[in-house]
């Protein structure tokens, strides 16, 4: 059920960041691209399983429930971070966009030359 | 010994800090870089010595566990006859560029940063080489990104921002799309290690493996792949992005950052998936193997590279224009005999297929950055790259013009420049695939003699307009007199420091020179060069001494498990 939920919520998010980039205005370019970025990254949390339990288990000595995969989280934590510093490049450069040409629509802007 | 696979990775990164700490003085910042660059090459030929040599015979692979542990759970980074044939080149074309570099970056750019951004550039390029494990790709990948996000960005003109721009956000979903096919595979194998992934693979039964949604998550993967190697449908950000780069940043990207994406689609579907078979016919394309599917769509890919590609440089009227066109068709004759060797009958055409791309790889690396440098130098000198603002420049400076000629020459592939046998390798694995009866090889051979004469072409067409014809009066007012190395007056250069100007450019001309008798200097003794480039095929195609290196090398197995812990 978890796994089905998830999968909805995930294609929702791809398609509002889909939908975002396509946008003429360059910030909700950005937009869209965090959170496509996002998503990715809740997509690989969930490829860890849904066990729900941290790698500490309630019942030790054998018998206790599988844990969660760790090492997405921490495939993840790589990723987030990674992340946070492409969004603020692509941020910046949306200021230095608006500086430049005064407007940070595409179609303002032009063709790629 | 397995140390030094992680020589040529903190060679770059300690010069990357250094360059950054020193960033007071213009002069220090620089020699550090230089040194830099210098001892990357040389902890590259180490490197190069201890896994290749001596050329021809079997190379063995170096493998460095980092902090002992283990090769699935930690991180490897792994020296292979692949890794170390693309490390030569990027050492090789880095070291040229950045001295081309220190001449032509002001040096106010200078201060912005320019060497530490080059030497991280490095670090993420070196990284995708060395690295053993799927997701530290990923993050190679984009500490090379990232460098280059703000490299391109370089010129914040209002051409520039909106290229960069362009550039910027289609690698960042790139990036995600990338995540989300690793995480898939991580998912469907178990595991991120590839050797580990490649004998998971191998042996789908004994671990529990479904071949079939790999198959998938490899095409994804491919697709970022190809984006980041300019391969078409992705090519459409190649031209904007090269034309918004300074020079030597432009030919970094298309000499080495292009080739990561290259290594990266050798490494994964000839190493690693390659191991993987499946019984799969889908829309006509059918193969027992996860390889043999992706033949034919490296072939379309590349044939539309080569044609499309070809079609834009022969249309272009500028410089820069054309060499980037001429970028994303080479690409395509890079991937054609890989496509080649994906579906070969038989062993050897594989090997020389991957042979014949890597050759034509290290050909480009070198021909394209010294053309993108040739082209660079036109615009420092007469201040446009238009093809109706130059001509007759061949006369006004005969040691430029002789250099762009032998960089043209090398792509178009005439021997004894090392071109030529690119070229000739390719149509060598094209013509033995169709001797042994592979389906599809007589429209290889079609595709590439249709992309040589259409790079006759271009090249012509821009040397016609470039370096013959009448002097324009651009042309004239910048070079009023013959202008060769070091003897040049100081009149072309207005006002300002006319001898510092003088020295730059003739630094400039020097590393295209340079670039040029490399090229053909690996012409001539090609055979140390096939050597090498055999030896990385073998190395790519033999997926289980890779496999065999990784899981139970020296240093790992049992006795690492039981005595590594003092």
């Amino acid at each position: 059920m978890t796994e089905v939920f998830l999968a909805g919520i995930l294609g929702v998010l791809f398609s509002i960041g889909t939908y975002l980039v396509l946008r003429r205005d360059v910030v909700r370019v950005v937009w869209g691209i965090t959170i496509i970025s996002q998503s990715a990254n809740v997509y690989l949390v969930t490829m860890g399983g849904f066990g729900g339990l941290g790698p500490i288990l309630s019942g030790h000595g054998g018998g206790g429930p599988a844990p969660t995969d760790p090492i997405v989280q921490a495939l993840v934590l790589t990723a987030i971070v990674i992340g946070f510093g492409t969004t603020a490049l692509a941020l910046v450069l949306t200021y230095r966009v608006y500086e430049e040409h005064g407007t940070i629509d595409m179609y303002e802007l032009g063709g790629s030359r | 010994m397995s140390t030094l696979v992680i020589a040529p990775l903190l060679v770059a990164l300690v010069t990357a800090i250094v360059t950054l700490l020193v960033r007071p003085s213009d002069i220090l910042q620089r020699t550090v870089s230089l040194l830099g660059a210098v001892g990357y090459l040389g902890a590259v030929a180490l490197l190069f010595d201890a896994v290749m040599l001596p050329l021809g015979s079997e190379s063995g692979v170096l493998v460095y566990q980092v902090s002992n542990w283990a090769a699935p759970f930690g991180i490897t980074l792994v020296a292979d006859g692949l890794s170390v044939f693309m490390l030569a080149l990027a050492g090789i074309v880095s070291l040229l560029v950045l001295v081309y570099s220190i001449a032509s970056i002001s040096a106010f750019g200078q201060r912005l940063s320019y060497h530490p951004l080059y030497h991280f550039m490095m670090v993420g390029v070196t990284g995708s080489f060395l690295t053993g494990d799927i997701f530290n790709l990923f993050v190679w990948f984009e500490v090379m990104l990232m460098s280059s996000y703000i490299l391109v960005l370089f010129y914040s003109g209002r051409e520039h921002t909106r290229a960069a721009l362009n550039y910027v956000v289609l690698n960042l979903i790139g990036s995600a799309v990338m995540l989300v096919a690793i995480g898939g595979l991580y998912s469907t194998t178990g595991t991120l290690n590839m050797a580990d992934m490649a004998r998971r693979l191998a042996d789908p039964a004994a671990y529990d493996v479904a071949v079939l949604p790999v198959l998938g998550l490899s095409a994804v993967l491919f697709s970022v792949f190809a984006l980041k190697a300019g391969l078409a449908p992705f090519q459409f950000w190649v031209p904007a992005a090269y034309r918004a780069a300074p020079s030597p940043v432009t030919a970094m990207l298309a000499g080495v950052v292009k080739k990561v994406g290259v290594y990266a689609i050798v490494r994964l579907y000839f190493t690693i998936f390659a191991a993987a078979s499946v019984d799969l016919a889908f829309l006509g394309i059918s193969g027992d193997s996860v390889l043999g599917f992706f033949g034919p769509v490296m072939f379309a890919m590349a044939a539309v590279s080569i044609v499309l590609g070809g079609i834009g440089a022969v249309g272009r009227d500028d410089v820069d224009g054309i060499l980037a066109y001429s970028s994303i068709s080479q690409v395509g004759f890079i991937v054609l005999p890989l496509a080649v060797a994906a579906t070969a009958p038989s062993d050897a055409v594989a090997v020389l297929g991957v042979t014949a791309a890597l050759v034509y790889a290290f050909n480009h690396g070198l021909a394209k950055s010294l053309l993108f440098l040739a082209s660079g130098t036109i615009q420092d000198v007469v201040g446009s790259d238009k093809l109706s603002d130059l001509g007759g420049l061949a006369d006004r400076a005969p040691v430029l013009a002789a250099g762009f000629f032998l960089g043209a020459l090398t792509l178009i592939g005439v021997p004894p420049i090392s071109g030529f046998f690119g070229k000739f390798l390719v149509f060598q694995a094209a013509a033995e695939a169709l001797a042994a009866g592979a389906t599809g090889s007589a429209l290889a051979l079609a595709v590439a003699l249709a992309g040589a004469i259409l790079t006759i072409a271009y090249y012509t067409r821009a040397w016609n307009q470039v370096f013959w014809g009448t002097t324009t009066e651009l042309v004239d007012a910048a070079i009023p007199s013959r202008w060769t190395l070091g003897t040049h007056s100081a009149a072309m250069t207005d006002g300002g420091d006319d001898g510092l100007e003088a020295l730059e450019l003739t630094t400039q001309v020097t590393v295209v020179v340079a670039l040029a008798i490399a090229a053909i200097g690996f012409g001539i003794g090609f055979e140390a060069v096939f050597a090498a480039a055999d030896a990385a095929a073998h190395a790519a195609l033999d997926t289980n001494a890779y496999v065999d290196a990784v899981m139970h090398g020296p240093g790992v197995g049992m006795d690492a498990g039981t005595g590594g812990g003092h």
